[in-house]
């Protein structure tokens, strides 16, 4: 079985996002081939008389908001950008939302520029709206259809157990052996 | 060597084949000698896939850059221990890994089972065998790690530099350990089925190896996240990553099949959930295997994207479809020994507990899967991220906590409410104290005090059972308390290592809550500069550039800042943050740098917080950029994750298996008719 030199100088740009199976935690190197358009400039005309809405840390927290787009990272763009030099992405994605910031823009309208820019994928979560509220719906509805099923399993089962408990009360035995299991249960405890 | 590791693995498909055949055969035919022959072909393609691991270390180690799997994941300036591990850095490679633990994993059932399963072992075995199969002919055909270039590279690419760390020598195996565990009690749970044996008998092979699988996922989760957070540099060391999702599915479902089992040795209860469970494992098992290798999902830690998926998507769709059958043509055979007497008892706290675990695995699978479905329904490319898990989650995963303090507490078959009083009289009042004087030491954070609060109550439930137990061991045979200790742990591994184990949730849960009050500081200094943060614990700190260096070590060409760290004015040491170049090429005027750089973080870390630093980047000479985060209570994590690997060693303990009786209650009772007289 062989592979010629094209090939695997083909391959070999693949294999560079290579990893570990399982590997933990959230890799922010840029291995991968950076796509060349993976950048969108994300820019709106400053508002009159514009001042800032957001401080610093709510500056900081909104970035936690919105995925860098270098398509090799999993990272948000505040992340990225503080740990990771050499990503081109993330640093002009923050350079966007200071421009937006100091055009007075809030978190809201931020967001949605930087949406209608890259779609939704650019938020680390998705909005909680439409066929999106399934997403976050479906866990809770799961569980709580298992809490039901569980809850009318319980009550069919111990129904057989309540019936059992009025024969037992009328069995025949000693209150020395009633005694006795009582013990034997108790320890078992 | 090499060339015997090559045919060896061609011959182990031969011999998996022949294994699976005469296993079905011989149990079907109730043939003896072929079962025989079968244990002997499992033997057989373990050693077959030993011999192929061990020409492809040899490739690895003598360089030889022929192999394409050589020559992508190494270097000649690799360093010997991690040519060792690059045997599972890359696709092939991993996946004979897996193999060669699947192989040994076999041989080492069938050695302490063949006598005393005699009825399921040819089932056992052909289940096995199938399971080799698969992998082995993936290997041969779809990532054969021998493939070889029809030229020879001068040097290999070299091995991502972020899998350069102790950790990645530690961290893939024990998943796959994990992962691979999985497959015994898949195993037994076929043959099991097939052969309608439903009793208790096949339960206590399974649930050892479930405590593998559990134990060996444990740990490799735990060291996974702190090689993420030692080694990735973004500060955290959980990012919900679908990777990072999959390796904690089947550790969810084989943590729930380990209480529920205990509902159905004690009751003989939960016989199809307790079945379901063991399949359900397994299955996520190979789900995440395909999650990791098909490109089907994005993720960091994917291997390139490969025909392996297709492969996987196939035995995944086969494996779902036998054990959907095996199942649903034996509801008959998994009914139920015995009824429940009470919703407040042990056996419902399990069922609780189960349908939370459950539930979190649901909500975990269905956040990783949302993007392909919204893909599909709206034709919207969207992400899940750590904003959607952490709400959905939380509140889970903090139900669960407080499960794992009712659970143990409460009475099997029915809790009276004495013993309710009696139980939970001082772990309620550690759920209210814990966080009044939290609250009242100034913490606000609403989820952290209500995580504190249940782990309060739940460490409360614990030391109490562990007071309990010593008292009564120090009154009944006058034994000092650390030897009571001891001896009580020593006497019931089982329950007291289970404790053990809730002991360490709780200190992981403390630490997570930590998060809740981690800063991170942006700062960019030059050599000499002094900047001051305060961190949450109000204490003032500050860190003076010593300026930025640069040099050579092994293969790589580092760049780190040294920063002088004062805290309170008291001087507390020097913290250093590396940028990593690695090269390939060992003449020194002919390097060629491979992958971009990776960070090394400078940690100075105490039990009360990591201050962390991450050297993001240098402008000029001397100008440093850097991230500064104080990182509260992260240590308890890993100390947590070891006190839970602990404890999962002493339930795994064999003597415990031993002592315990099966089939429920036993008591001596005199005939009625003797009392009365008759």
């Amino acid at each position: 079985m062989t592979i010629g030199r094209r090939e695997f100088l083909v391959s070999i740009a693949g294999l560079a996002v290579a990893r570990v199976a399982g590997a933990q935690g959230s890799a922010n190197t840029m291995d991968g081939p950076m796509s060349p358009d993976a950048y969108h400039p994300v820019r709106l005309p400053p508002k009159p008389g514009a001042t800032p809405l957001l401080t610093d840390l709510q500056r900081d927290d909104l970035e936690h908001r919105l995925k860098c787009q270098c398509g090799t990272c999993s990272l948000d763009v505040y992340t990225c950008r503080t740990t990771d030099f050499s990503c081109p992405v993330s640093p002009s994605m923050h350079v966007d939302v200071m421009g937006l910031v100091s055009g007075g823009y809030g978190v809201t309208e931020i967001l949605a520029a930087f949406r209608s820019a890259y779609g939704e994928r650019v938020l680390m979560a998705p909005v909680k709206e439409g066929f999106n509220w399934v997403g976050y719906i479906a866990p809770f509805a799961a569980l709580g259809t298992g809490a039901l099923v569980v809850f009318a399993l319980l009550r069919r089962w111990s129904r057989p157990a309540r019936e059992a408990q009025l024969v037992e009360d009328t069995v025949h035995a000693t209150p020395e052996e009633l005694a006795c299991l009582r013990d034997a249960m108790r320890n078992d405890e | 060597m090499i060339l015997v590791g090559e045919l060896s693995l061609w011959v182990a498909l031969l011999m998996a084949v022949w294994t699976a055949t005469v296993a079905f055969a011989g149990g079907s035919l109730r043939r003896q000698d072929l079962v025989a022959s079968a244990e002997r072909g499992t033997y057989a393609t373990f050693a077959m896939v030993v011999l192929a691991s061990l020409g492809l270390w040899s490739a690895i180690f003598t360089h030889d850059f022929s192999f394409k799997y050589v020559a992508s994941f190494t270097s000649a300036n690799l360093p010997k221990a991690y040519l060792f591990t690059a045997f599972w850095g890359g696709q092939a490679g991993s996946m004979l890994f897996w193999v060669l633990i699947l192989t040994f994993f076999s041989s080492v059932a069938v050695l302490t089972s063949r006598s005393r399963n005699r009825e399921l072992m040819p089932y056992v075995i052909g289940t096995l065998a199938i399971i080799a199969i698969f992998f082995l002919a993936t290997l041969c055909f779809g990532a054969n790690p021998y493939e070889r270039l029809d030229w020879l590279p001068v040097d290999g690419r070299g091995m991502n530099p972020q899998l350069q760390n102790p950790g990645m020598a530690i961290h893939p195996p024990n998943l796959y350990l994990g992962y691979v565990a999985t497959s015994i009690p898949f195993a037994f749970a076929m043959a099991a089925l097939i052969t309608r044996r439903l009793d208790a008998e096949w339960l206590v092979a399974v649930r050892r190896w479930a405590l593998v699988s559990w134990f060996f996922n444990t740990t490799g989760i735990m060291v996974g996240m702190w090689w993420a957070y030692v080694e990735l540099g973004w500060g955290g060391y959980w990012a919900w990553d679908p990777v990072e999702n999959a390796s904690l599915l089947p550790w969810l479902t084989t943590t729930a099949f380990l209480h529920s089992v205990m509902v159905q040795e004690k009751r003989g209860m939960l016989r199809k959930w307790n079945v379901t469970l063991v399949i359900c494992s397994f299955l996520l098992s190979i789900f995440g295997t395909f999650i990791t290798r098909s490109g089907v999902i994005s993720s960091v830690h994917s291997f390139a994207q490969s025909p392996v998926g297709n492969w996987f998507a196939g035995f995944l769709g086969i494996a779902i479809v036998a054990s959907v059958y095996l199942v649903t043509t034996r509801l008959k055979d998994l009914k139920a020994n015995a009824v429940l007497e009470s919703m407040v008892s042990r056996e419902a706290a399990f069922l609780y507990n189960n349908l939370v675990l459950v539930g979190i695995a649901f909500s975990v699978l269905w956040g990783t899967l949302f993007p392909i479905l919204t893909e599909a329904v709206r034709g919207t490319k969207i992400t899940v991220g750590p904003p959607f898990f952490n709400a959905v989650n939380v509140p889970l995963g903090l139900l669960l906590l407080l499960l794992t303090g009712i659970g143990p507490l409460i009475a099997w078959r029915r809790a009276s409410v004495a013993n309710l009083r009696r139980q939970f009289t001082i772990p309620a009042a550690a759920l209210v104290i814990t966080p009044a004087l939290l609250f009242v030491a100034g913490m606000r954070s609403m989820s952290a005090l209500i995580a504190y609060a249940f782990a309060g109550f739940v460490a409360a439930t614990i030391l109490q059972e562990f007071y309990k137990g010593v008292n009564a061991r120090r009154s009944m045979y006058g034994e000092a308390a650390p030897f009571a200790f001891i001896r009580l742990v020593a006497r019931n591994r089982r329950r007291y290592g289970g404790y053990i184990v809730h002991a360490g949730i709780v200190i992981v849960f403390c630490g997570l809550a930590g998060l809740a009050f981690k800063t991170e500081h942006d700062l960019t200094v030059n050599a000499g500069d002094t900047k001051t943060l305060v961190d949450p614990f109000g204490h003032t700190w500050t860190f003076t550039s010593q300026g930025v260096s640069r040099y050579d070590v092994l293969n790589r060409e580092v760049t780190a800042v040294a920063l002088a760290t004062k805290r309170d004015g008291k001087p507390m040491g020097v913290i250093t943050s590396e940028k990593r170049q690695y090269f390939s090429g060992a003449d020194p005027n002919n390097r060629v740098p491979t992958f971009e750089a990776a960070t090394a973080v400078g940690i100075m870390g105490s039990l009360g917080q990591d201050v962390y630093v991450t050297l993001a980047g240098v402008v000029g000479q001397d100008t440093s950029e850097i991230r500064i985060t104080f990182n509260p209570l992260v240590r308890w994590v890993w100390i947590g994750g070891f006190c839970m690997a602990i404890g999962g060693l002493i339930v795994m303990w064999p003597q415990a298996e031993r002592r315990r009786k099966q089939g429920g209650y036993v008591t001596t009772l005199r005939p009625a008719a003797v009392a009365e007289g008759a």
